[in-house]
């Protein structure tokens, strides 16, 4: 089995895009290749997510379509859809097809556009987001997408003590990373203040808990040890990738708002990568309301149980901090094209573990995590990347491995 | 479980079709897990628990607790914000329902009938 890495990345701004998904598509894919230094004949397969094309833009059949639109007709196209942790799985099935030597060199990418751009405004986008909870047993309650996120903080608030403030700290916090981000849908710095005064969409979750409903694209190139040696991009090594799912729906659920599939995947990317969470650098977790990134903080084993809250609130998880989450403004600042999230978290990592995250760099980082969830979180895919030494002349033997 | 229970269930077994025609009813069906003795307010074609396929149909308390609770005020297309959903504990079986009211973690709900939606029926409690 050979080592899969990542060598070229690229993705567009988050936020309100006018394109259609393959001209969107192609703002990421190409400047990926690129970065690559890989042209189309290098590519053999391209795994695509999108979560929503169908349902929103009417789109099927969608990964050849944008295989086309960027020179790849002809590779094995596949597309998966797995709601919010939709491109982690492309993610993670290109990284398998590497690494069991099916294919040398993968572009994997996402895109989705939730914005009102795409002519759905709230009511519409609310409805089909909802569309990932159960048909029977949720749906028919109105629950939403933030109401689901609110169920498992409102337990979490119940059994730990966590208070609206602490949750509004990690708003502020990925407001803040966000303003370092020149790709953030939301460029602004906000306040525990406004964060509190703001309208209430699900409670405990008020407009600034929740991240906004935006357009993008990211992609990656992933190739094997070998290719990696023939192109020219800095390599990051993919060390583990966890994947793991729960009971649906919601109330099944053993313990909902451990996020037990969070728990589990981490276990499988913790044991692959040979390293334990006191191990990890830096932080891209799925913070779709704040709620969630407390949660997932203590579920990837970052902070005790219940201390999720309080570590946002002292600074633990902020950028200069023990335990940086979200440098790149998570789904909170930065955006959430569902489809395209999860790749775009492979994107950031890269970039911090290369050293060339600018102002919102993570000193030192050299393990990355990326956590990424689809639906009411029982679907969860967990990713930790290595950085690889600069190759420079004298060590391209050396870079690879 | 009582041969009343025979009209939802089809080939023996409670279908999500079948759990909705008794929640219009005023009945809330859930199923009981030979195996694990794990039981849902969400029937299944096998257990999500264990995967075992043998399953009795039962009537579930209707009167439970509350596990958790939102007050959601932006709504999809066809729902009428504001409105309560919460976490309902009935006996072993958890439930997501529409509460009638505000309610906190904790307080004490009882079944009153199904509320008619875009997306078809839901246990209302209060
Ligand atoms: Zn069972």
């Amino acid at each position: 089995m050979t080592d899969a890495n990542v060598v070229g990345v690229g993705m567009t701004a988050f936020g309100v895009h006018g394109s259609t998904l393959p001209d969107l598509f192609a703002e990421a894919a190409l400047p990926a290749l690129d970065d690559a230094g890989a042209t189309a004949d290098d590519v053999d397969a391209f795994y695509l997510g999108n979560a929503m094309g169908g349902q929103i833009e009417g789109e099927s059949h969608l990964a050849p379509t944008l295989a086309s639109h960027i020179g790849l007709a002809g590779v094995p196209c596949q597309r998966y859809e797995d709601a919010c942790a939709t491109s982690s799985n492309a993610f993670k099935n290109a990284v398998r097809a590497v690494e069991a030597g099916q294919h040398d060199v993968v572009l994997v990418g996402g895109v989705e556009r939730c914005s009102p751009e795409t002519g759905k405004e709230t009511d519409a986008m609310t409805r089909i987001f909802a569309s990932a909870a159960h048909g029977a047993y949720e749906r028919p309650t109105g629950l939403t997408f933030p109401g689901v996120f609110a169920l498992l903080t409102k337990r979490h608030m119940h059994e730990y003590g966590t208070t609206p403030e602490q949750l509004a700290a990690v708003a502020v916090k990925n407001h803040r990373h966000g303003s370092l981000n020149p790709r953030a849908h939301f460029g602004s710095e906000t306040t525990v203040d406004e964060v509190l005064s703001g309208p209430v969409v699900a409670d405990p979750f008020r407009l600034h808990d929740c991240c906004p409903f935006s357009d993008g694209a990211a992609a990656a190139v992933v190739a094997s040890a070998d290719a990696a040696e023939t192109l020219s991009g800095d390599p990051v090594r993919v060390a583990g990738v966890g994947h793991a799912t729960d009971i649906v729906p919601i109330a099944d659920k053993a313990h909902p708002s451990a996020t037990q599939a969070a728990r589990d995947a981490a276990g499988q990317a913790y044991e692959a990568a040979g390293v334990g969470p006191d191990d990890v650098d830096v932080v891209e977790l799925h913070d779709c309301f704040t709620g969630a990134e407390v949660l997932a903080t203590e579920a990837l084993g970052l902070v005790e149980d219940g201390e999720g809250g309080p570590a946002a609130a002292a600074g633990r998880t902020s950028l200069g901090g023990e335990i940086p989450v979200n440098p790149s403004g998570g789904l909170k600042a930065k955006g959430h094209p569902i489809g395209a999230t999860g790749v775009a978290q492979v994107v950031e990592l890269t970039e911090q573990l290369r050293g060339d995250a600018d102002s919102r760099q993570v000193e030192a980082a050299d393990v990355g995590l990326a956590h990424n969830l689809g639906g009411d979180a029982a679907t969860t895919i967990v990713s930790v990347l290595e950085s690889v030494p600069r190759r420079d002349s004298d060590q391209r033997g050396e870079v690879a491995r | 479980m009582s041969e009343s229970l025979d009209a939802y269930r089809s080939d023996g077994r409670l279908t999500t079709n079948g759990w909705r025609a008794a929640l219009e009813d005023g009945v809330l069906l859930g199923q009981a897990c030979a195996d694990c003795e794990h039981v849902t307010a969400a029937p299944k074609a096998a257990c999500a628990r264990c995967g075992s396929r043998d399953l009795s149909t039962v009537q579930l308390p209707e009167e439970g607790t509350v596990y958790s609770v939102s007050r959601i005020e932006v709504a999809p297309a066809g729902f009428d914000a504001p409105y309560h959903v919460g976490l309902v504990t009935l006996g072993d079986a958890r439930l997501t329902a529409r509460l009638s009211d505000a309610a906190e973690i904790g307080d004490s709900v009882s079944f009153q009938n199904a509320v008619t939606t875009p997306e078809g029926p839901a246990p209302r409690f209060g």
